[in-house]
């Protein structure tokens, strides 16, 4: 799919950082906003110094772990609870009670179990994107043809092999939607995590500049997680719009 | 997604569950004796004592007025943004890449900015809260303006109807359920925004009660305060689902044949 490149976008772009560059620097407002060039230069001294990709990896560390975390149990859960009346009887007021709660605000209760480094951070993480994939998973999974399920049952297919010929093949849009959501809000949880107790990370790289009024350091890293953000943004969405081909465009656009 | 999931057939099973959950944490709390788990009923105690107290409560309307001012500003501004790039190409294309890369920003990420911008209060605290919900609001508005028929479209311009007029009386109303729903998801968002504005903030809130009651090392509150986070966001989705249908009644009524659709 060859796309043209958005020439009208772009050109905005550069209109609103020069729009910025020339107001930092005519109202003099440099302690307070970085302008786009001292930030860019920030930014490449921070990338090859080795300072941000450090902070970067252990941001990634536990983000990742978290959000494997995550998807294992909430695509297996949700399986789980998707094909089992009973199961989903059984676990809704469960669910329905935890799944309200900001994971955020467990971040301060984590740290008492696990201290202030990445186990705790990948717990959180875990916990809070657990619910999109688990919920969407079993939605997905109970909204499967109940007709594809007789004709595999009655071909003699075994029920694991209708659980991964039947069911999962036709979860899958709704259970990569879910992994969309929970790694878009476990990035969130991770780095404010890592904010909130500046032991390490991009998140407490960010706090330490904020700090110490080091102003394009720390939009530097502003960008980067940015950046960060739409690429795992954008990788989610082509792998899925690859994996589920047979969706259209306009349900991958909803978020 | 969340309705489905309660729409609880045999909703005794469910509650038999939890309250068998409660037990086992009961259970297991008083025979291990740690201060971290605190029995679930000393929990519960703890919450009938400090919830009705007027320190709590001040706390909670505080964070409850800031997020309605987030979401005052957040939501107007997705809509307003959607509504503009949903009827115009050119703006579409032009506010694209900007949009797209703001919107994958975690809202902490404008955190520290914003502090040495605006402060440690209010200010700060409310433009986060609305940054952190504005792009679902955005996004959905967006896809329930393009979704809008195309013969609808073709109709109000052959009938040379206005851009305003167009705006309101065909967009907004064609991509109100797209809207509400992406408010829907605005809320439990701007809950999170409003805790992580707390936790770096100043002035009360409930954000600020559970960080508070770490470094005191009273767990128990500290778990009333995070249940009580939990109901309130319930509370809000629900109370909103509720809304929800009854503004959008002539919707549920209309689903195929509509002007949204």
């Amino acid at each position: 799919m060859l796309r043209r490149v958005n020439l009208a976008g772009w050109s905005f772009v550069l209109l609103v950082t020069v729009l910025v560059e020339a107001g930092v620097r005519l109202f003099d407002l440099h302690d307070s906003v970085a302008a786009p060039s001292a930030t860019f230069r920030a930014l490449a001294e921070g990338l090859s110094s080795g300072a941000l990709p450090g902070e970067l990896g252990t941001t990634l560390e536990a983000y990742g772990e978290g959000l494997a975390l995550a998807v294992a149990c909430g695509v297996a859960l949700g399986i789980a609870i998707g094909s089992s009346r009973t199961l989903l009887d059984a676990t809704s007021v469960v669910i329905e009670f935890l799944r309200p709660i900001p994971a955020v605000a467990l971040i301060p209760l984590a740290i008492l179990f696990l201290g202030l480094d990445t186990p705790m951070r990948r717990v959180v993480v875990a916990f809070g994107a657990v619910w999109p994939i688990l919920v969407n998973t079993s939605y997905g999974v109970r909204g499967v043809d109940r007709f594809l399920h007789d004709v595999a049952r009655t071909s003699g297919v075994t029920p694991i092999g209708r659980l991964v010929r039947v069911t999962l093949p036709a979860a899958l849009p709704s259970i990569a939607t879910g992994i969309r959501v929970g790694a878009s809000l476990g990035l969130l949880i991770c780095v404010t995590a890592e904010f909130v107790t500046g032991t390490g990370g991009i998140g407490a790289y960010m706090h330490q500049q904020q700090n110490a009024f080091q102003i394009p350091e720390l939009y530097a890293a502003v960008v980067l997680i940015g950046m960060l953000g739409y690429l795992i943004n954008t990788g989610l969405r082509a792998t899925e719009s690859r994996v589920v081909f047979w969706v259209g465009e306009e349900r991958l656009a909803d978020r | 997604m969340a309705a489905s999931v309660a729409r609880v057939g045999r909703p005794l099973l469910g509650v038999a569950v939890f309250l068998a959950a409660l037990a086992v944490w009961e259970a297991w709390a008083r025979s291990k004796g740690s201060i971290l788990v605190p029995p679930a009923s000393s929990v519960v105690e703890t919450a009938w004592e400090v919830w009705p107290t007027t320190d709590f409560l001040t706390g909670v309307g505080a964070s409850l007025r800031r997020l309605a001012a987030g979401f005052a500003i957040g939501a107007g501004v997705g809509i307003g943004l959607g509504l503009v790039m949903g009827s115009s190409t050119r703006a579409r294309r032009a506010l694209e890449p900007l949009v797209e890369f703001c919107r994958a920003m975690p809202a902490i990420a404008i955190v520290p900015a914003a502090i040495v911008l605006l402060g440690l209060g209010d200010a700060m605290q409310i433009t986060v809260i609305a940054f952190g919900l504005c792009f679902p609001v955005l996004v959905n508005t967006l896809a329930g303006v393009r979704a809008v028929s195309p013969e609808v479209r073709d109709t109000a311009a052959m009938l040379q109807v206005g851009a305003l007029e167009r705006i309101f009386r065909i967009y907004l109303p064609g991509a109100l359920p797209s809207i509400v729903a992406g408010l829907r998801v605005a809320v439990s968002l701007g809950l999170v925004a409003v805790v992580i504005s707390e936790f770096v903030g100043e002035g009360e809130g409930l954000g600020r009660y559970i960080r508070l009651q770490q470094t005191e090392f009273d767990v128990p509150a500290m778990y009333c305060g995070i249940l009580f986070l939990g109901l309130l966001g319930y509370v809000l989705n629900r109370l909103f689902l509720v809304g929800e249908r009854r503004v959008l009644s002539w919707h549920y009524g209309s689903v195929g044949e509509g002007v949204g659709r």
